[in-house]
Protein backbone atom coordinates (compact mmCIF):
# COMPACT_ATOMS: atom_id res chain seq x y z
CA UNK A 1 0.00 0.00 0.00
CA UNK A 2 1.01 3.59 -0.31
CA UNK A 3 -0.11 7.10 0.31
CA UNK A 4 -1.23 8.53 -3.01
CA UNK A 5 -1.24 11.79 -4.86
CA UNK A 6 -3.63 11.49 -7.78
CA UNK A 7 -4.13 13.76 -10.76
CA UNK A 8 -7.75 14.66 -11.54
CA UNK A 9 -9.54 16.47 -14.35
CA UNK A 10 -12.11 18.50 -12.40
CA UNK A 11 -11.34 22.13 -11.66
CA UNK A 12 -10.77 22.63 -7.96
CA UNK A 13 -10.22 18.96 -7.24
CA UNK A 14 -7.50 18.28 -9.76
CA UNK A 15 -5.25 16.89 -7.07
CA UNK A 16 -6.46 14.20 -4.67
CA UNK A 17 -4.39 13.14 -1.70
CA UNK A 18 -4.98 9.99 0.32
CA UNK A 19 -2.76 8.71 3.06
CA UNK A 20 -2.00 5.40 4.70
CA UNK A 21 0.63 4.29 7.20
CA UNK A 22 2.91 2.31 4.89
CA UNK A 23 5.45 5.04 4.40
CA UNK A 24 5.39 4.46 0.65
CA UNK A 25 4.29 7.16 -1.78
CA UNK A 26 2.60 6.66 -5.14
CA UNK A 27 1.92 9.26 -7.81
CA UNK A 28 -1.08 8.37 -10.00
CA UNK A 29 -2.57 9.80 -13.15
CA UNK A 30 -6.31 10.31 -13.52
CA UNK A 31 -6.86 6.84 -14.86
CA UNK A 32 -4.56 5.35 -12.28
CA UNK A 33 -2.76 3.44 -14.98
CA UNK A 34 0.45 5.42 -14.88
CA UNK A 35 1.99 5.19 -11.47
CA UNK A 36 5.28 6.14 -9.91
CA UNK A 37 5.87 4.49 -6.57
CA UNK A 38 8.52 5.81 -4.22
CA UNK A 39 9.35 3.08 -1.72
CA UNK A 40 9.86 3.73 1.95
CA UNK A 41 13.55 2.91 1.71
CA UNK A 42 16.86 4.66 1.86
CA UNK A 43 18.45 5.31 -1.49
CA UNK A 44 18.60 7.51 -4.51
CA UNK A 45 15.78 7.40 -7.02
CA UNK A 46 17.18 7.27 -10.54
CA UNK A 47 15.48 8.36 -13.72
CA UNK A 48 16.64 7.82 -17.26
CA UNK A 49 18.16 11.26 -17.42
CA UNK A 50 20.70 10.73 -14.67
CA UNK A 51 21.76 7.10 -14.97
CA UNK A 52 25.39 7.15 -16.08
CA UNK A 53 26.26 5.62 -19.44
CA UNK A 54 29.46 5.42 -21.42
CA UNK A 55 30.89 3.94 -24.58
CA UNK A 56 34.51 3.94 -25.72
CA UNK A 57 36.52 2.20 -28.41
CA UNK A 58 39.97 1.50 -29.77
CA UNK A 59 40.50 3.96 -32.60
CA UNK A 60 43.72 2.56 -34.10
CA UNK A 61 45.37 -0.85 -34.11
CA UNK A 62 47.07 -1.73 -30.82
CA UNK A 63 50.26 -3.77 -30.82
CA UNK A 64 50.12 -6.42 -28.12
CA UNK A 65 52.03 -9.41 -26.81
CA UNK A 66 50.92 -12.69 -28.30
CA UNK A 67 49.33 -15.20 -25.92
CA UNK A 68 48.96 -12.63 -23.15
CA UNK A 69 45.94 -10.95 -21.65
CA UNK A 70 46.51 -7.30 -22.53
CA UNK A 71 44.55 -4.25 -21.43
CA UNK A 72 42.75 -2.73 -24.40
CA UNK A 73 43.49 0.94 -24.84
CA UNK A 74 40.03 2.37 -25.37
CA UNK A 75 41.33 5.78 -26.35
CA UNK A 76 38.19 7.35 -27.82
CA UNK A 77 34.89 8.01 -26.10
CA UNK A 78 31.62 7.93 -27.99
CA UNK A 79 29.89 9.30 -24.91
CA UNK A 80 30.47 9.46 -21.18
CA UNK A 81 27.49 11.07 -19.52
CA UNK A 82 28.89 11.25 -16.00
CA UNK A 83 32.60 11.68 -16.76
CA UNK A 84 33.42 8.32 -15.21
CA UNK A 85 35.59 6.99 -18.01
CA UNK A 86 39.28 7.88 -18.22
CA UNK A 87 42.52 6.14 -19.17
CA UNK A 88 40.65 3.15 -20.59
CA UNK A 89 38.98 2.61 -17.24
CA UNK A 90 35.39 3.05 -16.07
CA UNK A 91 35.16 4.12 -12.43
CA UNK A 92 31.52 4.92 -11.69
CA UNK A 93 30.75 7.39 -8.94
CA UNK A 94 27.24 6.10 -8.32
CA UNK A 95 26.94 2.76 -6.55
CA UNK A 96 24.81 0.21 -8.28
CA UNK A 97 24.50 -2.53 -10.86
CA UNK A 98 25.98 -1.82 -14.27
CA UNK A 99 25.35 -3.68 -17.51
CA UNK A 100 28.70 -3.86 -19.31
CA UNK A 101 29.16 -4.99 -22.90
CA UNK A 102 32.40 -5.37 -24.79
CA UNK A 103 33.86 -6.60 -28.04
CA UNK A 104 37.32 -7.38 -29.41
CA UNK A 105 38.38 -7.70 -33.03
CA UNK A 106 41.65 -9.13 -34.34
CA UNK A 107 42.92 -8.77 -37.92
CA UNK A 108 43.17 -12.48 -38.75
CA UNK A 109 40.63 -15.17 -38.05
CA UNK A 110 41.96 -16.98 -34.98
CA UNK A 111 40.65 -17.48 -31.44
CA UNK A 112 40.53 -14.08 -29.71
CA UNK A 113 39.01 -13.60 -26.27
CA UNK A 114 37.81 -10.40 -24.64
CA UNK A 115 37.55 -10.32 -20.87
CA UNK A 116 35.83 -7.74 -18.69
CA UNK A 117 38.00 -7.03 -15.67
CA UNK A 118 36.84 -5.66 -12.33
CA UNK A 119 39.45 -4.16 -10.03
CA UNK A 120 42.31 -5.72 -12.00
CA UNK A 121 40.99 -9.27 -12.13
CA UNK A 122 39.05 -11.17 -14.76
CA UNK A 123 35.32 -10.89 -14.04
CA UNK A 124 33.56 -12.01 -17.22
CA UNK A 125 35.21 -13.97 -19.97
CA UNK A 126 33.85 -13.44 -23.43
CA UNK A 127 33.06 -15.85 -26.19
CA UNK A 128 35.82 -18.26 -27.16
CA UNK A 129 35.36 -20.83 -29.85
CA UNK A 130 37.47 -23.67 -31.18
CA UNK A 131 36.54 -22.47 -34.65
CA UNK A 132 38.57 -19.49 -35.84
CA UNK A 133 36.85 -16.14 -35.80
CA UNK A 134 37.68 -12.44 -35.84
CA UNK A 135 35.65 -11.41 -32.81
CA UNK A 136 34.94 -12.11 -29.20
CA UNK A 137 32.15 -10.47 -27.22
CA UNK A 138 31.32 -10.30 -23.53
CA UNK A 139 28.45 -9.01 -21.43
CA UNK A 140 27.89 -8.98 -17.72
CA UNK A 141 25.90 -7.31 -14.97
CA UNK A 142 28.34 -6.13 -12.33
CA UNK A 143 28.03 -4.29 -9.05
CA UNK A 144 30.26 -1.24 -8.51
CA UNK A 145 30.50 0.51 -5.17
CA UNK A 146 30.57 4.01 -6.62
CA UNK A 147 34.01 4.88 -5.29
CA UNK A 148 36.88 2.40 -5.72
CA UNK A 149 35.50 -0.26 -8.06
CA UNK A 150 36.58 0.02 -11.67
CA UNK A 151 36.03 -1.83 -14.93
CA UNK A 152 38.50 -2.43 -17.77
CA UNK A 153 38.66 -4.47 -20.95
CA UNK A 154 41.41 -6.99 -21.63
CA UNK A 155 41.97 -9.03 -24.74
CA UNK A 156 43.81 -12.19 -25.69
CA UNK A 157 45.09 -13.28 -29.06
CA UNK A 158 47.88 -15.42 -30.41
CA UNK A 159 48.54 -12.57 -32.85
CA UNK A 160 50.20 -9.25 -31.99
CA UNK A 161 47.40 -6.83 -32.89
CA UNK A 162 44.01 -5.71 -31.64
CA UNK A 163 42.05 -4.08 -34.44
CA UNK A 164 41.11 -0.45 -33.94
CA UNK A 165 37.55 -0.52 -35.19
CA UNK A 166 34.86 1.47 -33.39
CA UNK A 167 32.09 -1.03 -33.88
CA UNK A 168 34.16 -4.09 -32.96
CA UNK A 169 36.72 -3.25 -30.27
CA UNK A 170 34.80 -1.36 -27.64
CA UNK A 171 33.30 -1.33 -24.19
CA UNK A 172 30.07 0.29 -23.09
CA UNK A 173 27.98 0.32 -19.96
CA UNK A 174 25.01 1.80 -18.18
CA UNK A 175 23.65 1.88 -14.66
CA UNK A 176 20.55 -0.27 -14.60
CA UNK A 177 19.84 -0.24 -10.87
CA UNK A 178 21.17 2.00 -8.17
CA UNK A 179 22.35 0.29 -5.00
CA UNK B 1 57.47 -13.13 -21.77
CA UNK B 2 56.24 -15.95 -23.99
CA UNK B 3 59.65 -16.34 -25.57
CA UNK B 4 61.31 -16.48 -22.16
CA UNK B 5 58.88 -19.10 -20.93
CA UNK B 6 59.41 -21.24 -24.01
CA UNK B 7 63.15 -20.99 -23.55
CA UNK B 8 62.83 -22.25 -19.98
CA UNK B 9 60.13 -24.80 -20.76
CA UNK B 10 60.20 -25.82 -24.44
CA UNK B 11 57.42 -28.29 -23.68
CA UNK B 12 55.03 -25.33 -23.43
CA UNK B 13 55.30 -24.72 -27.16
CA UNK B 14 51.83 -26.10 -27.79
CA UNK B 15 50.37 -24.99 -24.47
CA UNK B 16 47.05 -23.15 -24.53
CA UNK B 17 47.79 -19.91 -22.71
CA UNK B 18 44.14 -18.95 -23.00
CA UNK B 19 43.19 -21.81 -20.71
CA UNK B 20 43.84 -19.82 -17.56
CA UNK B 21 46.27 -22.34 -16.10
CA UNK B 22 49.13 -20.00 -16.88
CA UNK B 23 48.16 -16.38 -17.43
CA UNK B 24 50.54 -13.87 -18.95
CA UNK B 25 49.22 -10.36 -18.47
CA UNK B 26 50.09 -6.88 -19.67
CA UNK B 27 48.35 -3.83 -18.21
CA UNK B 28 49.42 -1.55 -21.07
CA UNK B 29 51.25 0.64 -18.58
CA UNK B 30 54.69 0.29 -20.19
CA UNK B 31 55.77 -2.16 -17.50
CA UNK B 32 55.65 -5.13 -19.84
CA UNK B 33 54.33 -8.65 -19.53
CA UNK B 34 54.20 -10.51 -16.26
CA UNK B 35 52.89 -13.82 -14.95
CA UNK B 36 49.54 -13.09 -13.34
CA UNK B 37 48.73 -16.72 -12.57
CA UNK B 38 50.69 -19.98 -12.60
CA UNK B 39 48.79 -23.16 -11.79
CA UNK B 40 50.57 -25.65 -14.00
CA UNK B 41 50.30 -29.09 -12.41
CA UNK B 42 53.90 -30.18 -13.02
CA UNK B 43 56.05 -27.23 -14.07
CA UNK B 44 57.28 -24.85 -11.39
CA UNK B 45 56.73 -21.14 -11.73
CA UNK B 46 59.95 -19.62 -13.10
CA UNK B 47 61.84 -17.35 -10.75
CA UNK B 48 62.47 -13.69 -11.48
CA UNK B 49 66.10 -14.59 -12.05
CA UNK B 50 65.17 -17.15 -14.68
CA UNK B 51 62.93 -14.64 -16.41
CA UNK B 52 65.46 -11.80 -16.31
Amino acid sequence: MASTISAGTTSGTAIAIAGDTSGNLALLTQAGANTITVPNATGTMMVSGNMPAFSAYLSADQTVSASAFVKVLLDTESFDTNNNFASSRFTPTIAGYYQISAGLRVPVSTTPICVIYKNGSAYARGSYTAVSTYNSVASVLVYCNGSTDYIELYGYTNLTTFSGIQSETFMSGVLVRAA
Amino acid sequence: MLEKLLKIYPELANFDFASGVITIQNDSDNKGDYIAKWEHPTLARPTDEELA
